[in-house]
């Protein structure tokens, strides 16, 4: 499961990035990182970019970026 | 010890973007800072002093940075400046409310062998969110001495000084006689099982070390950083070290399962969660912030593009109505300065040059100066408060679209306002090839230069229909601009799509003296720039304007003024005079370099339906595109001060046989697309250097010549459809 499949509201946790080149390094430095906790808070226009906070901050990122990262839910996704 | 002059230090300010850098560097510095750029970069560097108990303490404030994997140009400057420059120390600016990712960076720092101290800046916020920092206990676990600072309130300051200070006396005692920090990271057993050999035999060339910290370098070859293996290639082992850290890395992949730069931030991420355990604590549980409850709004998925329209045009709105005021008094004043000027030099070239060319030349561009800085002031704001990421978050579906960044809206719209400030506000994007791609197709929005020669135009040949046509023209330029953006995105831009990875930072209170600052900052440049290039080109345009002298004989004098006697009944002595000015004026500009031009270029011109007077209008429009228009009023003989909404110079241009609506479209295509004006020139130069300057100006003589020609003859050949509307 990756951060994109999550609905906004959603809690997560970090496995970690499908590396990639430049951009799963990134994520990994911003704090994309195994363990890391983390929530979907909301998505643009046609559901891009994302808004997903992380280690208690923000970060915007496209859905491209965010299929990138896998996680395992956190709480009960329905209810959120 | 405050009786001993101590010898002057180096620190650079570094930290994350959004920290409070820029804040902290002014309480720091104060008024005395100076502003340059980077080496070969438009990067921007501040540099100032403070003097506390008989020390100079120069900062230099390094651009804000996540990482030190150069990945961006700011990336790049930032550890050049540190590992070249070796400034005695560095101070990182920390963001307290968001310590975990700021100390990512804290870290790297640290192992590069320079002393480090911690700005926690914006404690404030921090105390206000339930944050609790134990400074000291911090301080302990990371080796790395903190201070708490507020840069808005400039408090923490001195204590801030004084950590400094005491850092660089304890240097020797921290780091002994190598620069080999005595407390840093550690990365796990087994990472650092495969990180202290490599540092060992890095190490072993003392020189070698003395230039690159071999901790830094050793995990920096574990993290696979090209230009660590760079550097390598100077160590006398540098094969041998290269084999090893390749072969460690093959071992920590296939041991993690995952890349090795994976690896190595997820250890330091680690690392700082354990330090955070122990010395931060939450005391209050979060409520929803006043941030979030904006954002429920701002950044709501249907509002996000309406709201953003909405600012956009109210900065639009008060830049070109608020600086209308101030831009028409500069231009009084220049009008009245020109004027000064004309009674105390005798009439000759002298007077020419500095009235026509140097004063009418810099006046029009000191006359933008009011709009850069209420702009400036208003962009500053915006980014502030923190507004920009919002508005990249609302565009960037659309653009991405056309290979362009959410990053790229706020410079582009501007381009309808001027190009100029437009192409300067392009820096706030941080990778290098959306700032090119964005600054090419600033010119195709229709800067307000370019509307009076639509407006004149679309008067004169589509009355009925000129506001529309207007309307239509500006459209054609946005989509141009879109197009053209894909189209070098896909060729001459070509690479790997740019991530879009951007911090939302919450809304913060902007300060006065921040937004001044910055402002000054862009302002002073602009200036400068007037100073310079744009007053050599504008004495170019009139040079080629004027040159060679060229007087009209007295006999032809004589039967124009026959001719317009006969054709005009009852007109009075200064009706004829000001009718023998304009055709003395013109004749001048027929047989002036530019007219020598206009008339050589005529025939490339043929194939979109040009003569010769359309082809010096275009040159002279290099000066500015409005002059275009005053231009025609000389040539058809109308006047010399000739505007927009003139009737007279719509009716010369309609009897003009030559001058078909189809004509007027195309030459409305081409001032739309051809290069702008040399103030945006420079400008382009100033930002991206002479090679992109060539390419912009011939990719879009070429792109303008073959839109005009294509129209032109789609028209003849569809019989004027055109001019049917």
């Amino acid at each position: 499961m990756v951060v994109s499949d999550a609905p906004a509201g959603a809690n997560f946790r970090v496995i970690g990035v499908k590396t990639c080149k430049e951009v799963g390094k990134r994520l990994a430095d911003m704090g994309f990182t195994e363990g890391a906790e983390g929530a979907v808070v909301r998505s643009g226009f046609l559901r891009d970019p994302l808004q997903v906070k992380i280690r208690g901050y923000d970060i915007l990122i496209r859905r491209s970026e965010a299929d990138d990262i896998e996680i395992t839910p956190v709480g009960d996704w329905n209810t959120t | 010890m405050s009786d001993i002059k101590k010898s002057p230090l180096r620190v650079a300010l570094a930290g994350n973007p959004n920290a409070g850098k820029t804040s902290l560097f002014n309480a720091l510095t104060g008024a005395h800072h100076k502003v340059g750029n980077y080496p070969g970069v438009t990067v921007e560097k501040r540099e100032g002093s403070r003097f506390l108990d008989g020390r100079e303490y120069h900062f230099v404030d390094v651009p804000g940075i996540y990482s030190l994997t150069a990945y961006s140009i700011d990336e790049v400057v930032a550890r050049d400046f540190i590992l070249d420059e070796k400034p005695d120390l560095i101070v990182d600016v920390l963001d307290s409310t968001n310590l975990e990712r700021n100390l990512f960076l804290c870290l790297q720092f640290q192992e590069l062998g320079i002393p480090v101290v911690g700005a926690l800046n914006m404690s404030d916020e921090a105390a206000a969110k339930g944050i609790k920092i134990d400074v000291e206990a911090l301080s302990g676990v990371l080796g790395i001495p903190m201070v708490k600072t507020v840069g808005t309130k400039g408090s923490g300051i001195i204590a801030l000084l004084d950590s400094i200070d005491a850092a660089v006396g304890d240097q020797q005692a921290t780091y002994g006689n190598n620069s080999r920090p005595a407390h840093s990271i550690r990365y796990g057993q087994e990472i650092e099982s495969r990180v202290e050999p490599l540092e060992a035999v890095i190490a072993a060339d003392a020189p070698f070390a003395a230039r690159f910290p071999a901790r830094w370098l050793a995990v920096k070859l574990l993290e696979k950083d090209v230009n660590a293996y760079e550097r390598l290639a100077f160590h006398k082992n540098a094969a041998g070290i290269t084999a090893q850290a390749k072969e460690s890395v093959a071992w920590i992949e296939k041991h993690y399962g995952k890349d090795a730069e994976i690896v190595i931030s997820e250890q330091r991420y680690g690392y700082i969660r354990g330090a955070a355990n122990e010395t931060v604590t939450q005391v209050k549980k979060p409520t929803v912030s006043l941030t979030e409850a904006i954002d429920r709004v701002v950044m709501n998925r249907f509002l996000a593009l309406l709201i953003f329209l909405l600012v956009l045009w109210g900065v639009f709105k008060l830049t070109f109505a608020l600086g209308a005021y101030p831009q028409g008094w500069l231009e009084v004043f220049f009008g009245w300065l020109g004027g000064a000027v004309n009674s105390v030099v005798p009439e000759g070239f002298l007077r020419s040059l500095l009235v026509k060319g140097v004063i009418g030349g810099v006046g029009s561009v000191f006359s933008f100066v009011p709009l850069i800085i209420i702009l400036f002031f208003l962009l500053s704001l915006l980014e502030d408060v923190g507004y920009m990421s919002r508005a990249a978050f609302a565009t960037d579906k659309f653009l991405h679209a056309f290979g362009l960044h959410g990053q790229s809206v706020f410079p582009m719209i501007l381009g309808f306002g001027c190009s100029v400030p437009a192409i300067m506000a392009a820096r706030t994007l941080k990778s290098r090839r959306d700032r090119i791609v964005t600054i090419l197709v600033i010119p195709f929005m229709s800067c307000g230069a370019k509307l009076p020669v639509y407006v004149l135009l679309a008067g004169a040949f589509f009355a009925k229909n000129a506001g529309n046509m207007v309307m239509l023209v500006y459209a054609i330029g946005a989509v141009i601009s879109l197009i053209a953006a894909l189209v070098l995105k896909k060729t001459v831009l070509r690479g790997d799509p740019t991530p879009f990875v951007m911090e939302l930072p919450p809304y913060r209170a902007p300060t006065l003296g921040g937004l001044l600052w910055h402002v000054w900052e862009k302002t002073s440049q602009y200036i400068k720039k007037a100073g310079t290039v744009i007053m050599a080109a504008a004495i170019l345009i009139w040079a080629i304007t004027t040159f060679p002298l060229y007087e009209l004989p007295q006999s032809q004098i004589a039967s124009l003024t026959t001719s317009y006697k006969a054709k005009n009944a009852n007109v009075d002595q200064k009706a004829i005079a000001s009718y023998l000015e304009t055709a003395k004026a013109g004749a001048s500009l027929e047989h002036s370099v530019a007219g020598t031009i206009g008339k050589f270029i005529e025939p490339v011109f043929r194939p979109l339906g040009f003569d010769w007077k359309i082809s010096v209008a275009t040159v002279t429009g290099f000066a500015a595109k409005e002059v275009i228009v005053s231009t025609f009023g000389i040539l058809y003989r109308v006047g010399t001060e000739e505007n927009e909404q003139s009737t007279s110079l719509r009716d010369a241009l309609r009897a003009d046989s030559q001058f078909t609506p189809l004509v007027a479209f195309v030459l409305m295509l081409f001032v739309l697309v051809i290069p702008p004006c040399f103030a945006a020139l420079s400008t382009i130069k100033a930002e991206l250097g002479w090679g992109w300057l060539g390419f912009a100006f011939v990719f879009m003589l070429a792109l303008g010549w073959c839109l005009g020609a294509a129209v032109y003859q789609i028209g003849l050949f569809t019989g004027g459809a055109v001019a049917a509307i």
